[in-house]
């Protein structure tokens, strides 16, 4: 039988459970599993939407042997001109538990590749990953997306960071640093020595709103979009109607922000907790998903988000920011640069658009809102 | 298929599954080497499309099963673009 991919629809959910009851009963990992449902809940397709999800499988004389996602979404090119783009994500092939299958992973992403040419992967997990691995054979560019966090909670962080308390020895003398309060005290005296030199200024209004879809509202963002979209080279389009599409109010889990000076907008930023992980053991940790900003204002951005977080009783905040000059406004708010696995892959085509990488991709604005994480997964 | 064709796709598959081509008969496939996994069969499909200057869809990547598929599409690809 020849292997078919074609649109997943509501006949073939029965056939997307055996599948993953077969990767289950393999021994495959629990996270990989396919969509339970045809239509996607997040970003489904409407007559009207500009972003959204469909879903593809593979399917083999009935049998369902792999599937992936594709996002569709509007971005700003360096050209200037705006072009809708595909985002590929969660592929999924029988090959990861049955060598017989081994072709599916290959078709799945040609498949996605002729349906989008302009195609990109975003996280992945690292380099040592199966995906990327395929991305960097065939030829794609590829970056990692800079990591930042800030310890908001250091003798929380030392007793709960897992990566860090690799050895008995570095366990003892991180409970040592919280205990005895040494942890606290060189956090303050970082905070302290940071805060002397970070960017003045004048206070701002910081308005926590449900929605970016009020009139108001809505036009600030449009706003927004309008005057600092010249600032990145390529960036996902986050004029009001996405962002009311991307943050609608159901996700009551998101704190949407606005920050106005004078009463004129200056920027917004999207925060929220992020899902359980037990590499931070049972701190809580918090995000800054999305931000975005007038030159000049992405330092009072990243502040106002971060003590938002810090309001709210976060241990821990972390965000993935691509763009150079957000990754100074995070350094500059206290943040620090951690290892990061967050990759930016571009297929061929799309790379064209982005020529040369190298000079384009430091103003590339890419966050954690560009990838899957969005609605929880951030 | 010509011996030519299968021998050179032989070649090719000896060189990505690091085992020596005359172990490698038409009827070989993920399920007879050991090496063939997912990522393997898209080197594989790279191999191919450039040593041979064809370009595979999934059309084409889907007949792939076994390395006596691989040889007869790549004579199917050669003899159309003649």
């Amino acid at each position: 039988m020849a292997i078919v991919i074609q649109p997943y629809r509501p006949e073939h959910e029965p056939a997307v459970a055996e599948f993953n009851q077969r990767l289950r009963q393999a021994g495959a990992d629990e996270n990989m599993t396919f969509y339970r449902h045809a239509q996607p809940r997040w970003l489904p397709r409407t007559a009207e939407s500009r972003i959204y999800n469909e879903f593809f499988v593979a399917i083999d004389g009935g049998i369902v042997r792999g599937g992936y996602a594709l996002k569709s979404q509007e971005f700003l090119f360096p050209d200037e001109r705006i072009r809708s783009i595909g985002y590929y994500h969660h592929p999924l092939s029988e090959g990861i538990v049955n060598k017989a299958h081994a072709i599916v992973g290959t078709l799945l992403l040609r498949d996605a590749m002729q349906r989008a040419p302009l195609l990109y992967c975003l996280g992945m997990g690292g380099y040592n990953n199966p995906l990327p691995q395929m991305l960097v054979r065939m030829g794609w560019a590829h970056c990692l997306v800079p990591f930042f966090f800030r310890v908001v909670n250091p003798s929380r962080f030392l007793r709960n960071i897992q990566a860090l308390r690799a050895s008995r020895a570095r366990r003892f003398l991180m409970d040592l640093a919280a205990y005895s309060g040494a942890g606290w005290l060189g956090s303050k005296l970082f905070h302290h020595y940071r805060a002397l030199g970070a960017p003045s200024s004048p206070a701002v209004e910081s308005h926590e709103v449900a929605s970016f879809d009020t009139d108001d509202i809505a036009r600030s963002v449009q706003s927004l979009w309008e005057q600092a979209r010249q600032t990145c080279s390529f960036a996902a389009v986050r004029d009001a109607e996405a962002l009311r599409i991307l943050y609608p109010p159901a996700q009551t889990h998101l704190t949407r922000i606005v920050l106005k000076r004078d009463g004129t907008p200056i920027g917004w930023a999207v925060v929220g907790e992020r899902r359980s992980d037990s590499k931070y053991g049972d701190m809580r940790v918090a995000s800054i998903v999305d931000c975005f900003a007038l030159p000049g204002e992405l330092f009072s951005v990243v502040r106002s988000a971060t003590e938002t977080l810090e309001r709210q009783g976060f241990d821990l905040v972390l965000s993935n920011q691509n763009h150079q000059a957000w990754g100074a406004a995070f350094k500059a708010a206290g943040y620090l640069p951690g290892p990061s696995n967050f990759i930016f892959a571009a297929s061929k085509k799309l790379a064209e658009l982005l020529a040369p990488f190298d000079e384009v991709r430091p103003r590339m604005l890419l966050t954690r809102a560009d990838g899957d994480g969005l609605p929880a997964n951030f | 298929m010509t011996a030519s064709v299968f021998e050179q796709v032989r070649n090719v598959a000896s060189d990505i599954f690091g085992i020596p081509a005359d172990k490698i008969t038409a009827e070989s496939s993920p399920e007879t080497i050991e090496n063939w996994d997912s990522m393997q069969h898209l080197n594989l499909v790279l191999a191919v499309e450039e040593k041979f200057g064809v370009q595979l869809d999934p059309e084409d990547i889907e007949q792939m099963k076994n390395i006596g598929a691989v040889a007869k599409l790549v004579e199917k690809l050669q003899s159309a673009t003649r």
